[in-house]
């Protein structure tokens, strides 16, 4: 398939090194990315985001949890409504209009914003 | 009741980030240290271990019905980790407070365009919609 590899080594890049320094998701980063650089629409660009949060989050939870930060009780018990979350949201995201979602993402990062502000 | 608060945390978290597309740390994180009580690693770490398996979950859902762009999401997710151990070498020698506030104005833009688009599609839906009703 052709694709601007570029632009979108430059968001991967861009993404991990934001999450790397501040400890943030790399998803507030990619989503956008993907959608605004390199021209997907917001679905292809949210499924797309969450197979590289795959990787992202496997190779920093190895870390976390070499040095016994994680809580494994907890994450199993979130984990229940969180398996049935993703899954719903998945199967049932074209319902969804484009536009809403958009309008609901850019809702999430001024909220991520914010919190980084203060 | 602590156990169904984290269930229903899990599900509301879980369907946000299958939908937008990301991993969810935005609401697990401020809701593990504020109202559970963890401190901030050991929410930072709690919050990854529901991630993986959810975004597992997610990706393979979203593969199904032929929305994930595989190439995009190997080299984003590649260069990601790659760039992800830089970001933490540097993070010991920077400024926390100042690079939070950078990344809080890079955010803020990026909301502002985003939000542009989505008022810009739904014009585009509203004229697709009028149009469908006048012909059929």
């Amino acid at each position: 398939m052709d694709f601007p590899w570029i632009k979108t080594a430059v968001v991967g890049a861009l993404a991990g090194f934001l999450a790397g320094l501040l400890g943030i998701g790399g998803g507030v980063i990619i989503v956008p990315g993907l959608v605004l650089l390199v021209g997907l629409n917001q679905y292809s660009a949210a499924a797309t985001s969450m197979a590289a949060i795959v990787a992202a989050s496997a190779a920093a939870l190895f870390a976390f949890s070499s040095n016994g930060d994680v809580n494994w009780a907890t994450a199993g018990v979130v984990f229940i409504g969180a398996a049935t979350g993703a899954w719903a949201g998945a199967r049932w995201m074209h319902r969804v209009p484009e536009h809403v979602l958009a309008g609901t993402f850019a809702t999430v990062m001024a909220v991520a914003a914010v919190r980084m502000w203060f | 009741m602590e156990i169904v608060g984290l269930v229903m945390l899990g599900l509301f978290a879980g369907t946000l980030a299958s939908t937008l597309g990301v991993g969810g740390g935005i609401i697990f994180v401020p809701v593990l240290t504020s109202v559970f009580v963890f401190g901030q690693l050991e929410a930072q770490g709690t919050s990854l271990a529901i991630i993986l398996p959810t975004a597992i979950i997610g990706t393979l859902t979203h593969a199904r019905a032929g929305r994930v762009v595989w190439n995009v999401a190997y080299v984003t997710g590649g260069l990601g980790i790659v760039f992800a151990l830089v970001g933490a070498q540097l993070a010991q020698a920077m400024d926390e407070a100042i690079l939070s506030k950078v990344f809080a104005v890079v955010l803020a833009v990026l909301a502002i365009r985003m939000a542009r688009r989505a008022w810009g599609l739904r014009s585009e839906s509203i004229a697709t919609n009028g149009r469908r009703d006048a012909t059929g």
